[in-house]
């Protein structure tokens, strides 16, 4: 609750300033556990804000967009763009403004110490009938859930998102502003990933098999992904046709492993894609694989130093590796 | 698009590709493939009459794209790319299908080699007919050479640029050009005083009328491109006016600092201020700033007062850069002799009466701290050991590789020891004696018979017994541990490339090979090229040499280096790097990745608006294709290489046929 409420007074002093277009943050949804992202351009809105452990998305992702909300590019060119953001969602904006996706100085960032949010997959099934827009926070090590006017207390373990529970680091850098809260972070084992690559190959083959021949190819893993903002993607592109259209597993396949490498070294775990998959694909164990080896063989993580270039165009002049050079 | 009319050319390579692949099967499979008109074999592809029946057809079946099935299109790409040019044809309608490397070669069976060579030529058919005819372009020479390095190498380059009519800058990082030639005694076989051949050189520099000496200067930057190189450098204060001094010597009488003379090999002493050595070119004084008392203290300045008549000291000198527009550069860094105190076990710094060869050169050098005495403590040596490949064809150190001077100067070593100490016992340990060039292997047979003892195998320790040193090792030859006292040891010390050649080459972009020296362009037809065009090596840099040979890489490097200026123009590259500003996102991977900063963001037109996207400098661009490697959305495409063009050859290699 001091989360929202310390937002609600930084946004009311934004939105009143000259330079500022909008604000995205989020609000309350109005359905079960759904909390929703707004955009909000008047100091008045600013009690619609909250922040809460359902305030799962990667708001970033709207930062390239062309349209934000009811702003046309017109509004949005108007002034700085205010954006709440969360630990793992601040390091997107590192990675954005080292690669030119977006200017910070068109940015105001509105940074929050996330102390972990709900996994919604796990939390609709404990609830299977919420209806009413619910409230959820943490209180110790236990989330406390209002819904459908009870209150139940579920420990954090059970409904968290499992990214969290392997947070690097919860607070955002590179901020305008931040609203203060318990802090952590740790390092990350990629337990998870060893323990994937344990198992026999015809396993692996067979579980992507089965992933991969789920795929609905909706797109929603590229276009919630706040890195996947290319005007035109090339795998969308008919000459050269590196994947073809249709739905089956060869070329479902041939699309998720490219995004994965075009993500390699960009990607901050947010782990949006896989949130959004109606088909329930494990999408970042495709992601941290390439991580732990991006970690492991260069010494790299993404979004971890402003300063730092991107990955693909690293060049250290004593490579062990012979160049192009 | 019209449908293309292709030939294709299959090469024997004498029996190379012809006794593993099936010629005939190769050819009947080409002409059925789509849009090939011609498909013919040949003994040699290559040979006059080859490219005669390429052009023959070209000109009666107004062929459009040539596919040779040879070889690798590094050596013979341009003798067909010629062809085609001479028939009228687009040079770069050419795809070469390598089959001699990539299948006769490599593969036992006809049967596999056949038909992966039957995929090789598919894809090359698949791939030609996408292919676009390319423009070549021509640009300017800035007619000025640049030599970086003023030893031998340099001296010799710089002089025959110069000789042939073109303005040369020659860049020395010390205060005076000579390098390592001007501290050697005498120069094997021939015993030439090192000093008295160079000399003449370095005062031709100095006259010569073409020839602008940058002396105690560094290269910090270098941009641009063959024809056009922009180099700044950094001109260090050498606190005295190499114009006006006339090194009369008065001002350094009055210096009371004393350094270690490096010339000397760091045996004898000098003042801060100081002229290296006699001879120096540029004949002026300077003053190390590290142990001057007034750069250092801000206080003394007695020199200037000494030198108040001529005013040649200006102790508020300051280090400023130039720029100058060049149009080749000859790298002549040299080398650095190896650090003895890396073989711990020879006692070298632990022993005054162990030492490297290079010091040896300075103790009995005429010119040198002993007048040319041999002395050791004030003392005539009795027993002196000579031990060989210190540095080299050593893995332990991480020199796998032969230094190539050092037998030959152990073997002069040991006979200016036998002209000055008669009685003195000496031997040399060896590993192999190699006296391969023009009179080595007479000299060493004439030093071995002045009683100089080689016994073969290394020397594991030297270590003092009483006042002797000992040089504990094995006779390989008798098979028999062997213990050799000595008064005197000397390392023959190998050779590494110069320290701060490292930093120069990621400058210019050179490629060092696996020993750290830069490599050439082709270890035998490109030997004094490097993989940056209008750079060229000569001397030491490019691997431990003597004099002799580095007088001829010398010569040759300053030919090629000619080349371009006489030639007044230089073709750019043509399979560049092409833009599609439309799905650029601006990200600026590829001008990261660009090793060449051909690439920059800037503001271009897309129909009536203005969009900020990648732009090539097609005239830096080497097609070396790291920018479409890198680009997430493919807008950016290397001419030759695109997107459809590879995918294409993966698709027709992936067929069965």
């Amino acid at each position: 609750m001091d989360a929202t409420k310390s937002l609600r007074a930084i946004a009311r002093e934004v939105l009143g300033r000259e330079d500022i277009a909008c604000l995205i943050g989020y609000e309350k949804g109005s359905y079960g556990f759904r909390a929703q992202p707004c955009v909000l351009t008047e100091p008045d809105q600013a009690d619609r804000l909250i922040f809460s452990p359902l305030c799962v998305h990667n708001l970033t992702n709207y930062l390239t967009l062309e349209q934000i909300g009811p702003l046309s590019k017109a509004d949005i060119g108007k002034g700085k763009i205010a954006v709440v953001v969360k630990g793992c969602d601040s390091r997107a904006i590192t990675v954005l403004c080292a690669e030119n996706g977006i200017k910070r100085e068109n940015l105001y960032v509105i940074g929050v110490h996330s102390p972990g949010v709900v996994d919604l997959k796990k939390i609709e099934r404990r609830f299977p009938n919420a209806v009413e827009p619910a409230e959820v926070s943490l209180e110790g090590d236990s989330f406390t859930i209002t819904c459908e006017g009870e209150t139940a207390s579920v420990p954090r373990s059970e409904l968290v998102n499992a990214k969290c529970l392997r947070c690097k680091n919860n607070v955002p850098q590179g901020c305008d502003v931040v609203v203060e809260g318990p802090e952590h972070s740790m390092e990350d084992d990629f337990a998870d990933i060893a323990a994937l690559e344990a198992k026999p190959l015809e396993e692996r083959a067979h579980m992507w098999q089965e992933q991969f021949s789920s795929c609905i190819r909706c797109y929603a893993c590229r276009n919630s992904c706040p890195l996947c903002y290319c005007s035109e993607c090339i795998l969308d592109k008919l000459r050269p046709q590196f994947v073809r259209r249709s739905v089956d597993f060869p070329e479902n396949l041939l699309f998720h492993s490219a995004r994965a490498f075009h993500l390699a070294g960009r990607c901050i775990e947010c782990g949006e894609c896989e949130r959004v998959c109606p088909q329930d694909i494990p999408l970042m164990v495709l992601n941290r694989k390439l991580a732990r080896d991006v970690k492991e063989l260069f010494g790299y993580e993404a979004g971890a130093d402003p300063e730092q270039k991107a990955l693909f165009v690293t060049f250290k002049p004593d490579d062990p590796n012979e160049g192009i050079l | 698009m019209a449908s293309k009319r292709i030939g294709v050319y299959i090469c024997h390579c004498g029996v190379n590709i012809a006794q593993n692949v099936r010629i005939d099967d190769l050819r009947a499979f080409a002409a059925g493939l789509p849009g090939v008109r011609v498909a013919q074999n040949y003994m040699y592809m290559c040979s006059e009459p080859g490219q005669e029946m390429i052009r023959k057809d070209i000109a009666e079946n107004r062929l459009d794209r040539i596919v040779v099935v040879a070889c690798s299109p590094r050596m013979h790409e341009p003798t067909f790319r010629n062809a085609m040019k001479s028939a009228g044809l687009n040079p770069y309608c050419l795809e070469m299908a390598n089959i001699r490397e990539q299948c006769a070669w490599v593969h036992k069976d006809a049967d596999v080699a056949t038909a992966k060579a039957k995929s090789l030529l598919a894809a090359a058919v698949t791939k030609v007919s996408l292919l676009e005819p390319l423009e070549e372009r021509e640009v300017p020479v800035t007619k000025t050479a640049m030599v970086i390095g003023g030893g031998i190498a340099g001296i010799q380059a710089a002089l025959d640029i110069a000789d042939s009519g073109f303005k040369t800058y020659l860049v020395e990082k010390d205060a005076s050009i000579g390098g390592h030639m001007m501290q050697l005694d005498k120069t094997f076989p021939t015993l030439d005083c090192s000093a008295c051949i160079l000399t003449p050189k370095m005062a031709d520099i100095k006259n010569h009328p073409n020839i602008e000496l940058l002396a105690y200067s560094e290269v910090t930057d270098v941009k641009g491109f063959v024809g056009n190189f922009k180099v700044t450098v950094k001109r260090k204060p050498r606190y005295i006016d190499e114009n006006i001094c006339n090194a009369c010597g008065s001002c350094a009488k009055y210096c009371a600092i004393a350094i270690k003379d490096s010339f000397n090999a760091g045996l004898s002493k000098l003042q801060a201020l100081h002229i290296p050595f006699p001879q120096a070119i540029p004949a002026a004084y300077v003053i190390d700033p590290l142990a001057c008392r007034y750069t250092r203290e801000g206080t003394c300045r007695q020199c200037e007062q000494v030198c108040k008549d001529l005013n040649a000291i200006n102790l508020d000198m300051q280090e400023h850069s130039i720029e100058l527009d060049v149009g080749t550069m000859i790298m002549a860094t040299g080398f650095e002799p190896f650090d003895a105190n890396r073989k711990p076990e020879l006692g070298y710094g632990r022993y005054e009466n162990v030492i490297t060869g290079m010091e040896f050169e300075r103790i009995v050098s005429a010119s040198g701290p002993n007048q040319g005495q041999l002395l050791i403590n004030g003392k005539k040596p009795k027993e002196v050991v000579f031990i060989q490949c210190v540095g080299s064809r050593d893995k332990t150190v991480g020199n796998e590789y032969c230094s190539r001077v050092c037998c030959m100067y152990t073997a002069k070593h040991a006979h200016l020891v036998r002209e000055k100490l008669p009685d003195a016992k000496i031997t040399i340990f060896y590993i192999d004696v190699r006296a391969f060039g023009k009179g080595y292997e007479e000299f060493y047979d004439r030093v071995k018979g002045e009683e100089v003892y080689y016994r073969r195998g290394n020397v594991s320790e030297v270590y003092r017994k009483g006042d002797k040193l000992i040089c504990r090792g094995e006779d390989t030859l008798l098979g028999q541990a062997l213990e050799v006292p000595a008064d005197l040891v000397v390392l023959a010390v190998g050779l590494e490339p110069s320290p701060g050649a490292r930093e120069l080459g990621q400058l210019l972009k050179l490629s060092k090979s696996p020993d750290g020296f830069f490599l050439e362009g082709h270890p035998k037809l490109r030997p004094v090229e490097t993989g940056s065009d209008g750079v060229f090596l000569a001397g030491c840099c490019q691997g431990p040499k003597d004099i002799p040979d580095t007088v001829a890489q010398a010569g040759a490097a300053a030919a090629k280096a000619i080349i371009p200026l006489a030639q007044g123009m230089v073709k750019t590259e043509t399979m560049v790097a092409r833009v599609r500003a439309e799905a650029c996102r601006a990200c600026g991977y590829c001008v990261d990745a660009c090793p060449y900063d051909a690439i920059a963001l800037g503001e271009v037109r897309l129909g009536r608006a203005t969009k900020t996207a990648a732009v090539v400098n097609e005239v830096l661009c080497k097609s070396c294709g790291a920018c479409s490697a890198v680009c997430l959305s493919g807008a950016i495409q290397q001419s030759g290489f695109t997107d459809d063009q590879l995918l294409a050859v993966i698709g027709a290699i992936g067929k069965e046929y």
